[in-house]
């Protein structure tokens, strides 16, 4: 089993969420990216929504029982094996007893930890491992892992190292226009996206806030309506709030942009003090940079597998 | 025919939205009725109804604008005699420890403690929707001589199976949270559980009544 030595700021188990329960108010919670979940589980030949461990900041130890092939994508969070240095998005071999540590980084924020063939006697609840911190199920007793917490894995022969570079994170969002952006002044519409946007230390899961010099106060009310992640939606004090995967289901403040969903992994990476801007796109912008994604993971899995064939 | 707009929210959700205040008893339960086709097509991963929307998630983002004509057309077809809702009876003990805020709604509204509990459950509410907490009910309409604004500071801990007022609301708290609503009853009826493959008693759309608990009436 791999035991949590130290656990750091939040680090919790996260698939690709929840889906099919959000009518009875059931967050999606789940990898804020899923670019980089998915590769840490294609790396290992394990199928993409298999459970991965999320880790905010760094921090955090890990100690290995048994040999078994891992692997980590996201931010480069100075992950150390037995204290030497392991790169992000790369696949590589562990014995029993070694240890894996993150450091912190100011450039990132969060890192994927995977095992081959994920974790076991761990318990789906509606579907998902996922830890929804907020109505307490989902992952290991339903909170983020604890110092001695322990999570029981296969042990595997080692597959030799493998990896690829994921494409950068940026701080330029790609949003698409929302609903109620045309009841703000014009000059604030406009405000979105000319402003440097900078993330509040309130920030969590649940959703990045962020503020500018501009002022968007405002005293529109709307009927609450259905939310999920990548929603941006503008409180009457004027500082956006960019639903994260822990937001709940349905919300009452104006939607004035949607983040297209190939740029959410960049929100994950946003740390508090960090600065962002909006840029406006179309649907079919957003439909290529999500086809560009599948293509990257296809290529990736290619890859794997041509590699693991040739080691046999 | 009803003013209403449908529109695509980011790359996949698909938006119904009926401009009104507070919708008919007609339009409810077409809404509803929609919720249920929805369903049938197969296309949707999620569809959450809310006050006067409801909202369709697809499972891949190709193609938005075709089922947002299917959508459109569906609404305009759709018999709300297609919505058959579920009844529930809560047992409810009503004031003291169980409704700190009974006494409080009472005055306010200047009636006395048991004419609120005598409005409260006399009536049967229907479930507009669900949000905020995994199983919390937005239950309408409170009788409006019960209308009152959220409390100014909210608890940081309301118990779970709190029966709580608030506008032209009521719910139950599912699970322990923070929470502004006036608390005037309690419930011992578990309305959530999230190791049960139906995990929430209440669907949108389903009737509530709130039978007042014979030990617990003021």
């Amino acid at each position: 089993m791999l035991t949590i030595l130290k656990s750091g700021i939040q680090t919790c188990i996260q698939d690709l969420g929840r889906s099919g329960f959000r009518h009875l108010g059931v967050s999606q919670a789940g990898v804020i990216d899923t670019l980089a979940a998915k590769s840490a589980n294609i790396l290992l030949n394990n199928s993409p929504d298999t459970a991965v461990i999320e880790i905010t900041v760094g921090l955090c130890k890990f100690k290995f029982d048994r040999p078994t092939n891992f692997s980590i994508t996201g931010a480069e969070l100075g992950a150390k094996l037995n204290g030497k240095s392991v790169a992000t998005g790369w696949r590589y071999y562990a014995e029993a007893n070694d240890t894996l540590t993150f450091a912190s980084s100011k450039n990132g924020l969060r890192a994927y930890f995977a095992v081959q063939g994920g974790f076991n006697e761990v318990t789906p609840v509606m579907n998902s491992l996922a830890t929804d911190v907020q109505a307490g199920f989902g992952g290991l007793s339903g909170r983020a892992l604890q110092d001695g917490d322990v999570l029981p894995y296969t042990q595997f022969d080692p597959l030799g190292s493998i990896g690829a570079a994921l494409p950068d994170y940026v701080n330029t969002i790609r949003v698409i226009p929302g609903p109620h952006i045309d009841l703000l002044p014009k000059d604030n519409q406009q405000h979105l996206y000319d402003q440097q946007w900078q993330v509040q230390p309130n920030s969590n899961r649940m959703g990045l806030r962020v503020a500018s010099d501009i002022d968007m106060s405002h005293n529109l009310s709307i009927t609450s309506q259905a939310v999920s992640p990548g929603v941006i939606q503008l409180p009457p004090n004027g500082q956006p709030i960019v639903l994260l995967n822990d937001c709940q289901t349905t919300g009452g403040y104006p939607i004035i942009a949607h983040v297209i969903e190939a740029d959410l992994r960049h929100l994950g990476q946003l740390h508090a003090g960090a600065r962002c801007q909006f840029q406006i796109a179309n649907r079919p912008q957003a439909q290529q940079a999500l086809d560009q994604q599948q293509q990257h993971l296809a290529q990736l899995k290619i890859a794997v597998l041509h590699h693991d064939k040739k080691n046999i | 025919m009803t003013n209403n707009k449908t529109y695509i929210l980011g790359e996949r959700a698909l938006v119904l939205e009926i401009f009104q205040t507070n919708l008919s008893q007609h339009q409810q339960n077409k809404l509803f009725a929609l919720h249920a086709w929805m369903r049938e097509q197969k296309v949707f991963i999620d569809i959450v109804p809310a006050k006067t929307t409801i909202t369709g998630y697809l499972m891949h983002s190709q193609d938005p604008e075709y089922w947002l004509d299917r959508l459109r057309e569906a609404w305009e077809d759709i018999e709300p005699e297609a919505f058959q809702p579920t009844v529930h009876q809560i047992i409810t003990r009503y004031g003291k420890s169980d409704g700190p805020d009974l006494d409080s709604v009472a005055s306010l509204t200047g009636l006395n403690p048991s004419q609120v509990v005598e409005l409260h459950s006399e009536q049967s509410y229907q479930v507009k929707f669900l949000g905020f907490l995994p199983g919390f009910a937005y239950l309408g309409d409170l009788n409006p001589k019960l209308h009152l604004p959220r409390l100014d500071t909210p608890r940081t801990h309301v118990p779970p199976g709190s029966v709580a007022i608030a506008q032209d609301l009521t719910a139950v708290y599912p699970s322990e949270s923070p929470g502004g609503w006036r608390l005037i009853g309690h419930t011992d009826t578990v309305l959530f559980n999230h190791q049960l493959e139906s995990p929430s008693i209440l669907q949108p759309g389903d009737v509530v009544k709130f039978i007042p608990s014979t030990e617990g009436i003021c």
